[in-house]
C-alpha cells in the first residue's frame, strides 16, 4: 500500500498504487434538485452501449430513488454497514476508507452482488404513497421525503476497481482520467465488481468479462459531452474537467462549483476513492442523511444553493447546464448572459440568466384563430 | 464437509477398482508418474487410465498474493499421467459436490490447471505463476467452457432459462439474420468478443494455453496446443488436459509440474484457488 493524498477526506490515505494524477481529469456535476427520474439518460446509455446479450440488466447509468431505491439492491447500505460507524472531524475524515478497512487477503472492503440484486431496478422504490385519496401507503419512522439519484461511474482518482484487479486489466487514462476495463485483457474474475463501492462495474456472463461506463470517451475525445449528459431533459448535468484544489481556476465551471463555491459534493467521500461525479445535494432532505452521502459540506452546499437566485454568477453558471452538447471547459458571465467557452476562450454558447417572457393574447386577431398552448 | 476420497494404487492393481472404489487407502506415488503409452487419450472415461498409476496431490491455499484464498476448500487432486513421447496427458480427478458451469454475476465456474516451467533446468521458477524471466506454461480447463463445447447454446436462456429479452438491436427485422451487418452490430455490444477475448461463449476447446511470468501476468500463449475434456463423476470432476510434452521430457525422463483447482461454489477464481507447489514428474516405460 502507498500513501496518497485525497483532498475529499482532507488527509493522506492508503491506496494500492502510488498517487498518479492524470493530465486532465474528467468530472461532472449533477444537480439533484432538477432530476425528475425520467430515465432518458438511462435509456440513452443503454441504447448506445449495453443493448447486447448478457447486458440485459446492465445499467452503466441508472437513476434510483433515495432513500429506498438501489441499483443493485442495497449497494450503498450494505457497504456502509460493513464499514461500520465512522466519523469526520470537521472536513477531515477520521474513519477508515474501504482501502484501510480491507480484510485480510483483500485489496479493499467490498461485496459482490448476486444476479437477483440487479434484477429489479426501480421496482417499488417510490411506492411511498398509493392513490392520493388513500393517503400514505408506507409508514416509515421519519418524515416522508425522497429524491432521485442519477449515477454513472465516478471515474475515481483512486478507483477501487483498478486497485482490486490482480491482472492490471483496468486502467486510468493519463490524458483524461477516464477509467476503463481492457476488454482484451479482462478474465472476468470480478474482483472489480466486488471492490467498486458504487457497483458500477458489471459482469457480462455472455462475454465472461466485466464491463463499465466509459464516459463515452469517443465523444469526450472530440469535445462532446457523453450521451447521458446531452439527453438529459432536466438539464441537470455538466461534464468538464476538475483540477486539484490547489490548482483550481475560477473560469473552470467544475472547479468553480466544486472548489470555489463548494456547492457540488462527491458521493460517499468517506469511502476514499476521490470520486469525480459531484452532486448538488437536494435541499429538502434531512442533513444527517445528506452528510452521510455527501460528506460534511452538505449543509453549506444546501445553503449556497438556496441563495443562488440572488447570486448572478452561480445562478448563471447553473443556467449553462444542458445548454450545449459540447464540453465547456471555461465560462464567464457577461451582464445578464452567461457564456460557455472553449479552451481558447471562444464562445460555444450564450445563455440568458432569465429567459425573456412573452405574453401573447389568447386570440390571434390577425389570423382570426385562437392560440393553443404550443411553442 | 466434503468427503475426500482416496483411490487405490494403480500400479499395484492395474485395471481394478480405480474408477468405482474410493474408500480404499493406498500407498500413493510420491511423484507424478507418466506412463509410456502408444497414444494418449483425451477422454477421462477411457479405460486406459485404469492402467496408469495415481498420485495424490495435496492442495494448499493460494495465500501469498492478494486477492488471497484464506479458507481451504478442495483438499487434494488425484493425478494420472500418460505420454506417447511427444504428447502428455493428465487426468485430474477431485471431489466437488456441485457442478458449477454456469456463468453469472456471482456464479463462478469450476476449473483446474496444470503448470510447467517454460524452460527446462534445475533453477525452477516460483510455482506461483512463475517470475520475471522465468516463465511458466499453463493449460487451464474450465467447466463452463466444457459445457459450451458439449453444445450448450450461446443464448442468454442457457444461463437464465426464464429470461425474456424483448429486443436486441442486431436482431431487428431490417437486418437479415446471420448477415455480416447483423454480426457486426452484435459485436458492437460485445467488445471482448470483438477483441477475440471470449472468456465465455462458443468454444471449440475447453482448455486454454497460457503463459505467465509472475502473478498478474497471465496471458494467452502464442500457440493453441492444449486440449482435453472433463466429465462429472460420482464425486466430482474428472478432467483430462493434454498438451505437447515439455521439451526434453522424453529424453531426460524427468520434469516438474504443478496443479491448481478452483471450486466455483466457493467463489474461487483467478488467484483465489487451491494449488500445489512444484511436483516431480517422471517417465515410466511400460514393460
Amino acid at each position: 500500500m502507498a500513501r496518497v493524498r485525497n483532498w475529499q477526506i482532507g488527509r493522506e490515505m492508503s491506496y494500492w498504487y502510488p498517487e498518479s494524477r492524470p493530465k486532465k481529469q474528467f468530472a461532472a456535476v449533477f444537480d439533484i434538485n432538477k432530476c425528475i427520474a425520467c430515465q432518458t439518460c438511462t435509456l440513452a446509455c443503454k441504447t448506445t452501449w449495453t443493448s447486447g446479450k448478457g447486458q440485459e440488466y446492465m445499467l452503466w447509468n441508472n437513476v434510483e430513488s433515495k432513500p429506498y431505491g438501489f441499483y443493485p439492491l442495497a449497494w450503498d447500505v450494505r457497504l456502509l454497514e460493513a464499514l461500520g460507524r465512522q466519523t469526520w472531524e470537521g472536513r477531515t475524515y477520521a474513519g477508515r476508507t474501504i482501502f484501510e478497512a480491507a480484510p485480510a487477503g483483500e485489496r479493499a472492503l467490498g461485496w459482490r452482488p448476486d444476479d437477483l440484486d440487479y434484477a429489479s431496478p426501480n421496482v417499488g422504490e417510490d411506492d411511498c404513497a398509493g392513490m392520493i385519496e388513500n393517503g400514505a401507503d408506507l409508514s416509515v419512522p421519519h418524515a416522508a421525503w425522497f429524491y432521485y439519484l442519477a449515477r454513472i461511474c465516478n471515474h475515481c482518482t483512486y478507483p477501487a476497481c483498478l486497485a482490486s484487479c490482480p491482472r492490471g486489466s483496468i486502467y486510468k487514462r493519463p490524458e483524461d482520467g477516464i477509467v476503463l476495463v481492457d476488454q482484451s485483457r479482462c478474465r472476468g474474475y470480478r474482483e472489480c465488481v466486488k471492490a467498486c463501492p458504487y457497483k458500477k462495474v458489471f459482469y457480462n456472463p455472455m462475454t465472461g468479462t466485466s464491463e463499465k461506463c466509459i464516459a463515452c470517451f469517443p465523444k469526450i475525445e472530440t469535445g462532446e459531452q457523453p450521451q447521458c449528459f446531452v439527453s438529459c431533459i432536466g438539464k441537470i448535468r455538466m461534464a468538464g474537467w476538475i483540477s486539484a484544489p490547489e490548482a483550481a481556476r475560477e473560469e473552470n465551471p467544475i472547479d468553480y462549483l466544486v472548489h470555489m463555491r463548494r456547492i457540488a459534493l462527491p458521493l460517499f467521500p468517506q469511502l476514499g476513492l476521490e470520486s469525480n461525479v459531484y452532486y448538488i445535494p437536494p435541499v429538502h432532505v434531512p442533513l444527517p442523511f445528506l452528510e452521510q452521502m455527501f460528506g460534511p459540506g452538505a449543509g453549506a452546499a444546501v445553503e449556497t444553493y438556496r441563495a443562488a437566485a440572488s447570486d448572478s454568477d452561480l445562478a448563471g453558471l447553473l443556467c449553462l447546464f444542458g445548454s450545449s452538447p459540447r464540453v465547456m471547459p471555461r465560462w464567464k458571465r457577461s451582464g445578464s448572459f452567461v457564456l460557455g467557452l472553449d479552451e481558447d476562450g471562444r464562445e460555444i454558447v450564450r445563455v440568458p440568466l432569465r429567459e425573456p417572457v412573452h405574453v401573447r393574447a389568447a386570440f390571434d386577431a390577425a389570423r382570426g384563430v385562437a392560440r393553443t398552448n404550443v411553442p | 464437509m466434503r468427503k475426500i476420497l482416496k483411490y487405490g494404487a494403480a500400479v499395484a492393481l492395474p485395471g481394478l477398482l480405480l474408477f468405482s472404489c474410493g474408500e480404499r487407502d493406498a500407498a500413493p506415488t510420491s511423484e507424478v508418474v507418466a506412463a509410456r503409452v502408444s497414444h494418449v487419450t483425451e477422454d477421462p472415461t477411457d479405460a486406459a487410465w485404469k492402467n496408469v498409476p495415481a498420485f495424490r496431490a495435496d492442495l494448499i491455499l493460494q495465500d501469498l498474493v492478494e486477492p488471497r484464498l484464506l479458507v481451504p476448500s478442495t483438499a487434494s487432486v488425484e493425478v494420472r499421467a500418460m505420454t506417447d513421447g511427444s504428447w502428455i496427458a493428465f487426468r485430474l480427478a477431485w471431489s466437488d459436490s456441485t457442478a458449477d458451469d454456469l456463468p453469472g454475476s456471482a456464479r463462478f465456474s469450476d476449473a483446474c490447471a496444470v503448470q510447467f516451467p517454460a524452460a527446462t533446468g534445475p533453477d525452477l521458477p516460483a510455482p506461483q505463476m512463475g517470475e520475471a524471466d522465468r516463465a511458466v506454461e499453463i493449460a487451464y480447463w474450465r467447466a463452463s467452457w466444457q459445457a459450451s463445447v458439449n453444445g450448450r447454446p450461446d443464448e442468454i436462456r442457457s444461463l437464465y432459462p426464464n429470461a425474456h429479452p424483448d429486443h436486441y438491436p442486431f436482431e431487428a427485422t431490417s437486418l437479415a439474420p446471420g448477415s455480416e451487418v447483423a454480426r457486426e452490430a452484435e459485436l458492437r455490444y460485445a467488445p471482448a468478443r470483438a477483441l477475440e477475448n471470449p472468456m465465455e461463449g462458443p468454444r471449440e476447446r475447453a482448455v486454454e494455453d497460457l503463459v505467465a511470468d509472475g502473478p498478474g501476468t497471465l496471458r494467452s500463449a502464442a500457440e493453441k496446443r492444449a486440449t482435453g475434456s472433463g466429465v462429472r463423476t460420482e464425486i466430482g470432476w474428472a478432467v483430462v488436459i493434454a498438451r505437447p510434452a515439455p521439451a526434453g521430457f522424453a529424453d531426460r525422463g524427468r520434469g516438474t509440474i504443478a496443479f491448481a483447482v478452483w471450486d466455483g461454489a466457493r467463489d474461487e477464481t483467478g488467484s483465489r484457488k487451491m494449488r500445489t507447489g512444484w511436483v516431480s514428474l517422471v517417465l515410466r516405460e511400460t514393460p
